[in-house]
């Protein structure tokens, strides 16, 4: 009886961990995917400098343009300020979903070159 | 020189303790276990040695090192110099091995009464030796011009200045948190050494007696050391939260969560003398679940997946860093196997109504966490190794699978309490949970009325206050008549009570997002905050300029001032701020203001335009603007302060088309490291009381004719009125977040009473030598 109840304690467990994980797990994917797609996705990319970028202080949005691999742009409207480091980003891996042609982002990551094993100072 | 050569006579000694302990367990040679004792000690002097040259190397600011040249300035002050101490990847090494040392000093002379030494030092002592090696691998003693000769460096070229310590961790926290969480790690060691020793001499009982306080003492120490961590987080990085389910978090969560479920089950054979493989299983997988957490967040696999920064450990400590935990949890599966028959002489059956088999399935629920939360952490790296498309893993996961998990836990924890060991009496049983049963039915309906109608906010606000009713009528009558015997108690009330801190915080936090001018009151939720202006503070850092920002927020006639940091540094190249916020702390809640951007008030009104382009007039539609030209600098000559000038000649039409006029403005241009500076020179428009001035000017290289200007208009009324700055922030209200470090430090302290009296009791029953 008790190893019936441990089962199904287990069973039940699994369930849980498999569903919250299907529903939690955000792919990666590139942005004619994200567009066909329309759910919650990352894109890694990087930004395209030329377009710049700004920050909307009143509406709290930050917007610049991203490429990724395939070298297609979108646009990214991020809910918030300027991600840290974002200049000297080499990459950027943008979480959030594509609406009418701009990526809406809740999360933006920046990659940096390993900032504290970068090469010597001119002394 | 001697630096390196200590670090290489550190591995040497501690291979070299560890074979003579091996040796006087094979030979039974007191010889032996005497040379071990000695060169096991010697090992510690080392390592203080070494920590102490490395600390000395920082403050006198030898640049000769790289790792000294790499972390630390001549501009920081003593507290932040000795963080500098671990602030990298090869000094974070070097602490924890030191403090792995330290414990080991304690943990000899504590196993020698107990007649455990050779056991579990030879574990021990093996430990080390991997530590040390990663020393050797990750040495901080290498020369600024052996890292970087192959770029032509010489010895001779020695840098005047050091790249400094990131300003994220310019304050008291990095002195306390690392070496308090490192502590913490530490200990787990403990645990298992007690474990593989118990495994190896085929004891599998009084084991746990020995280990129990120091089991204890790391699930406190390394509990305290990641609340710290989040208080941090929440209190100086301005992250909002204290809690992200970030990597790093996880990954000094997941030990935890072990040595938690480890602690209940090791109190359980205690009892009982039942689960003993269980907590053989949980020993082994509490310290291989610390090195696998170093393997994840030190080894560069997870990139792009957390906020903190990883750094490539390089190729040799990476293999170091797998082989090590490869060897242990070979070694400890191993042995749990081949004792595997031997141990299941003690099974125990448990009977269902009893607390021994409830905390056994609690146990196995805060498992379930650590599985969950490992799963989660690692998923990015299961799915590469299994060549799937990368996939990370949001929050949400982890905030769902622990909504199911935590209603339980605190319910099995509430019947825990309220069974007895071995057979329950049902009328004591009634009397405690009934009571409880009453607190948390009239809690949850309280906590429905103010507004958390979620069944699985409910659920866990139900769990709490029976587990919080429970637990501190339980605790309070024990606490009266032996203090020391409530430590379960105090935990438990502590662990409810942070629970209902995360519930009120995620529940009621409201955000408002506001733009603030300077003198100017703004109304922002049910409180009216006001930006006071800016102070500069810490001016003897060349690399900043950092300001605090006064904001006073006021209500109901009662107001405080919270300030809150904004910069920029050299340390990034200026490249994005760095922020902390300003919070007014209370215990009914906290009021936090999250710096995001600071600028100037836009006085009037601004409009891009290209060459040629008509626009309507803000203000006063009724008129058109059009620039007709712009003049060129060499036409208007330089300003007064030799700045360059350029002019707009502006065509002003009514809207219906009649009678041209035309005005220039003239515009003057610096140019600085900020950037370009337009300072407008402001006419008016005729027929209007508007003025107008270009306030920026964008050139199209390829095409002229494309150039845009920025036209800002102002009512003539407002012409002398200077643009006050503004400072854009994130305004929240965080009601009864107190209850989160408060249920988190009573969880500790409840800890801490369960040690004293663990301590206490060895003393006065097993004074006896087991050897």
């Amino acid at each position: 009886m008790k190893y019936v109840i441990a089962g199904i304690v287990i069973v039940a467990l699994m369930a849980v961990g498999y569903f919250a994980l299907v529903s939690g797990s955000v792919p990666y994917e590139d942005i004619a995917r994200a567009e066909q797609l329309g759910k919650t996705v990352q894109i890694v990319g990087s930004w395209v400098k030329e377009k710049g970028s700004s920050y909307d202080e009143k509406n709290n949005i930050f917007r610049f343009t991203m490429k990724d691999d395939q070298d297609r742009e979108i646009p990214v409207e991020l809910l918030g300020a300027k991600p840290n480091n974002f200049e000297i980003a080499i990459s950027v891996v943008v979480k959030g979903r594509v609406e009418n042609g701009t990526m809406k982002a809740s999360n933006v990551l920046t990659k940096c070159p390993s900032k504290y094993e970068s090469g010597p100072a001119k002394s | 020189m001697i630096g390196q050569l200590l670090i290489h006579a550190l591995f040497g000694s501690a291979v070299t303790a560890t074979a003579l302990y091996a040796l006087s367990i094979r030979t039974q040679n007191s010889v032996y276990t005497k040379w071990a004792r000695g060169i096991f000690r010697g090992l510690f002097a080392g390592l203080v040695l070494t920590s102490l040259m490395l600390i000395i190397d920082i403050v006198q600011h030898r640049f000769e090192y790289t790792y000294v040249w790499s972390y630390s300035s001549t501009e920081l002050p003593l507290h932040l110099l000795i963080a500098c101490f671990y602030s990298g990847q090869e000094g974070s090494f070097l602490l924890w091995t030191l403090l792995v040392a330290a414990i080991g000093v304690f943990l000899l002379q504590y196993s020698k009464k107990r007649g455990y030494e050779q056991h579990v030092m030879v574990v021990y002592g093996a430990i080390l030796c991997f530590l040390t090696l990663l020393l050797v691998a990750k040495n901080p003693f290498l020369f600024y011009w052996e890292s970087f000769a192959s770029q032509g460096i010489l010895p001779a070229d020695v840098p005047l200045q050091g790249k400094g310590l990131n300003p994220l961790l310019h304050n008291a926290w990095i002195t306390i948190h690392p070496p308090i969480l490192f502590t913490g790690f530490a200990s787990m060691t403990v645990s298992f050494a007690f474990a593989m020793a118990g495994l190896m001499r085929k004891e599998y009982q009084q084991w746990i007696n020995v280990a129990l306080p120091w089991t204890l003492f790391g699930t406190a120490i390394l509990g305290f050391g990641i609340m710290l961590g989040g208080f941090w987080a929440y209190e100086t990085l301005g992250w909002g939260g204290f809690w992200g389910w970030d990597p790093v978090e996880n990954s000094s969560l997941i030990p935890w969560l072990v040595s938690v479920a480890l602690v209940h089950t090791m109190l359980i054979q205690r009892r009982t003398r039942g689960l003993v493989k269980t907590n053989m299983v949980l020993a082994v997988s509490a310290f291989v679940m610390v090195l696998y957490s170093t393997f994840l967040t030190r080894s560069g696999i997870l990139g792009d997946t957390s906020v903190h920064s990883f750094v490539d450990p390089g190729n040799f400590a990476f293999w170091i860093l797998l082989l090590f935990m490869a060897t242990f949890s070979i070694a400890g599966i191993s042995l749990l196997l081949i004792r595997r028959k031997d141990m299941d002489v003690n099974r125990e059956e448990f009977s269902s109504t009893t607390r021994e088999f409830t905390t056994a399935i609690g146990a196995a629920l805060i498992m379930a966490s650590a599985i969950f939360v490992t799963v989660g952490t690692s998923w990015p790296v299961i799915m590469e190794i299994m060549g799937l498309p990368k996939v990370a893993v949001a929050t949400d996961y982890y905030n769902n699978v622990h909504m199911y998990l935590i209603p339980f836990v605190l319910i099995l924890n509430a019947i825990s309490i309220a069974f007895q060991w071995r057979k329950t009496n049902f009328s004591v049983f009634k009397k405690r949970y009934l009571v409880g049963a009453g607190v948390a039915i009239v809690g949850t309906a309280v906590t429905y009325a103010y507004g958390i109608q979620e069944v699985g906010f409910l659920a866990l606000a139900f769990g709490a206050w029976l587990s919080l009713a429970v637990n501190a009528a339980t605790g309070f009558r024990i606490v009266t008549s032996s203090p020391t015997s409530a430590g379960a108690y105090i935990s438990h009330t502590g662990f409810a009570l942070l629970i209902m801190g995360v519930i009120t915080t995620s529940s009621y936090t409201v955000h408002h997002h506001a733009v603030l001018v300077q003198g100017k009151p703004v109304q922002v939720g049910e409180y009216v905050l006001t930006y006071e202006g800016k102070e500069q503070i810490e001016k003897h850092f060349t690399d900043r300029e950092k300001f605090k920002y006064h904001v006073n927020i006021a209500k109901d006639g009662s107001s405080k001032t919270v300030s809150a940091v904004l910069y920029w540094s050299d340390y990034n190249k200026r490249q994005s701020a760095f922020l902390e916020p300003g919070i007014r702390w209370g215990f009914l809640n906290d009021l936090y203001v999250s710096p995001k951007a600071t600028g100037v008030e836009d006085v009037g009104e601004t409009i891009t335009v290209q060459r040629g382009v008509s626009n309507k007039l803000p203000y006063d539609t009724s008129v058109v603007v059009t620039i007709e030209r712009f003049t060129m600098p060499m036409e208007e000559g330089p300003g007064p302060n030799g700045e360059i000038q350029i002019g707009a000649v502006i065509n002003v039409q009514t809207a219906n088309g009649a009678a041209v006029e035309q005005v220039k403005t003239v515009t003057q241009i610096t140019n600085s490291d900020a950037g370009m500076e337009f300072i407008p020179g402001w006419v008016s428009i005729p027929g209007t009381s508007v003025i107008v001035g270009v306030t920026k000017i964008v050139r199209n290289n390829a095409d002229p004719s494309k150039s845009t200007a920025d036209l800002t208009f102002r009512k003539t009324s407002d012409q002398s009125a200077a643009p006050r700055e503004t400072f854009t922030i994130d305004f929240s209200v965080k009601p009864l977040i107190s209850l989160v470090w408060i249920g988190v430090i009573t969880m500790v302290a409840g800890f801490f009473f369960s040690i004293v009296r663990l301590i206490r009791n060895s003393k006065s029953t097993t004074t006896n030598r087991v050897d």
